[in-house]
């Protein structure tokens, strides 16, 4: 059941749902009414919701970005009403930090009926999130971006990145790829979201040491982005969609916000395709144990050369697919060794743990990292760290 | 009632400023949603939770807007002016008006920052089917922390004057 107004007016700019299935009122988008008759098909969609739930309704606002006074009033009576006469009934309103004041303002509803509760809803894609906000995972970012970037300066162009133009870094992280892209592309504006507050912090805090302006650090949901439509001539999000359970929903966001002709760039890995030599085959085995791992939790950090069928699935044209490795000979070996033994530290030590593997598999599993750092130590060793970047474009 | 150079806050940069002749103002209702999240996206650049930033004081803008969309006017312009110090971001909406609502909104802005305000608002809520003006008002300070004054620039203008602290913090 869906309550669709007219699109021409400011009221069209939302959308009212029930679904019977989950209970669940939901309203997203933009309220502005001049007066509540403009909403009587929603309020009639929210009463119909209540009449034919038992127990509980949930009422999802996590996607409203805007209400005035004039709807919230008119959608908190029908529910403050049907308190009073349904007094079994509980209503849940789901709300998203990111909006920024429906978790504050719905809260109050419940001072007038304890019926009503609020529950903040972030979606947290990233297991692995945790860990490493509180290992000293930080310069292991830093790293991983340096060592990325000496490939991706030069792949960028090919996927739209060029002075002057507006982007979007989309979980930016601790920031780096948009202050070395502001550095070396000199991009006209820059917004760079992520879901991590510590990751954030971290990035303005660098931002303002060395005096860096222009990238906009913004809180968000990539699930569920409050950035307008059609806004960006290039959308960036790297190492990312696959470590989101959803990536199709991830693109369709990523999608919306990119202009059309504009492109949207995504990296990602092949763990499995990790390598070294000496010692091959350990490496091997323990890379592939690392798809598995991710997997468990997920996650599909494979989804490299998936990136075509995801964007093609996601409405893209033009699609570009390329590969690169980066190598221990790329810079100082030492870096490359420093990344494998911080991943062998979340990997084996949280991740493996936390799915409650054995202290024997656990030790074959650090083998493998181990043998991946000697190979990038060695003198005549060789080790590889493969990442697929692709890009779409938005038909015009 | 203090008057406009009262104001005397040297410290306040104007970001922006947006004049129309009231009669095209309330031609469209859509007006005060374009006004308000032009507005609020154009200020927003340069804080540091832009997109958080732009939709909250979107938001509190809206309001303002339609109180004022809601007042009887006697003609002349709207001036909307958009200005900053440190974390506060003011709102100025200037606008020329009879007797009878300049004592309206002397006394609503008045009551606004009675003590229980909050009690006022959870009871306007739970008991009318639409907002006062004064309910909009009222909920920009519980909400928003916004804190508001009238000015008078002259026999038949005024200035509601909005303070916004650390929106999106
Ligand atoms: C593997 S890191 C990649 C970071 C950065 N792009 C890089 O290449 O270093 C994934 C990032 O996604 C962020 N993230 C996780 N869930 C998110 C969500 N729902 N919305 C936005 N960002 C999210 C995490 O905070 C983390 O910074």
């Amino acid at each position: 059941m869906t309550a669709h107004l007219s699109p021409t007016g400011t009221v069209g700019r939302f959308k009212a749902h029930f679904d019977l299935n989950n209970q669940e009122f939901s309203i997203a988008g933009s309220v502005r009414p001049q007066t509540i008759d403009e909403l009587a098909p929603s309020l009639a969609l929210l009463k119909e919701s209540i009449d034919n739930v038992r127990g509980v309704l949930y009422i999802n606002v996590r996607r409203l970005a805007q209400m005035n006074n004039t709807a919230f009033h008119a959608f908190s009576r029908v529910i403050i009403d049907a308190c009073r006469v349904r007094p079994e009934l509980r209503f849940v309103v789901i709300t998203s930090s990111v909006v920024g004041w429906t978790t504050r303002k719905f809260g109050r509803l419940s001072k007038i009926e304890p019926s009503i509760s609020v529950e903040e809803y972030d979606s947290e894609f990233y297991p692995g999130q945790s860990f490493l906000e509180e290992g000293g995972f930080i310069p292991i970012l830093r790293t991983q971006t340096k060592m990325t970037w000496r490939h991706e300066r030069s792949i960028l162009p090919r996927h739209g990145m060029r002075p002057g133009i507006v982007m979007a870094d989309i979980c930016c992280g601790i920031g780096d790829f948009a202050v070395l892209a502001q550095k070396e592309f000199e991009p006209a504006r820059i917004v760079a979201l992520d879901h991590s507050k510590s990751s954030l912090a971290y990035a303005r805090k660098v931002a303002s040491e060395f005096d860096i302006t222009g990238i906009e650090y913004t809180y968000g949901d990539a699930s569920e982005m409050l950035l307008d439509d059609d806004q960006f001539d290039l959308v960036t999000c790297r190492h990312s969609l696959q470590i989101f359970n959803r990536p199709a929903q991830i693109l369709k966001e990523l999608y919306r916000i990119c202009k059309p002709g504009g492109r949207v760039y995504i990296t990602n890995e092949k763990n499995s395709h990790c390598l070294g030599e000496p010692r091959a085959e350990s490496i091997r085995w323990t890379y592939n144990e690392v798809a598995k791992l991710f997997e468990h939790f997920d996650m599909d950090v494979e989804l490299g050369p998936k990136s075509r069928r995801y964007l093609a699935d996601a409405g893209f044209d033009d699609i570009r697919v390329e590969s690169f490795m980066v190598t221990n000979l790329d810079g100082d070996p030492k870096d490359f060794a420093d990344m494998i033994s911080a991943w062998e530290d979340v990997y084996a030590g949280d991740m493996a743990v936390k799915r409650g593997d054995s202290e024997e598999f656990i030790k074959q599993f650090r083998q493998g990292f181990k043998d991946h750092i000697s190979a990038a130590l060695h003198p005549k060793g060789y080790a590889g760290w493969p990442i697929w970047a692709a890009s779409g474009q938005k038909p015009l | 009632m203090p008057t406009k150079d009262a104001n005397a806050e040297p410290s306040f940069r104007t970001m922006i400023q947006v004049d129309m002749e009231i009669a095209s103002f309330l031609s469209n209702w859509a007006h005060c949603d374009y006004i308000s999240s032009y507005l609020a996206r154009t200020i927003s650049h340069n804080r540091p939770d832009s997109v958080l930033f732009s939709n909250l004081f979107s938001s509190a803008l809206n309001e303002l807007l339609e109180v004022t969309f809601r007042t009887r006017h006697s003609g002349g312009a709207l001036e909307c002016r958009l200005s900053r110090h440190g974390e506060t971001d003011r709102i100025e909406l200037t606008f020329a008006c009879g007797q009878e609502e300049r004592t309206f909104l002397e006394d609503a802005v008045a009551r606004v920052q009675g003590v229980d305000r909050q009690a006022r608002y959870l009871s306007s809520l739970s008991g009318d089917v639409a907002p006062s003006r004064d309910m909009m008002l009222l909920e920009l300070t519980v909400n928003y922390n916004a804190t508001l004054r009238l000015e008078e620039v002259d026999a038949d203008t005024v200035t509601i004057v909005v303070d916004l602290g650390g929106l999106a913090n």
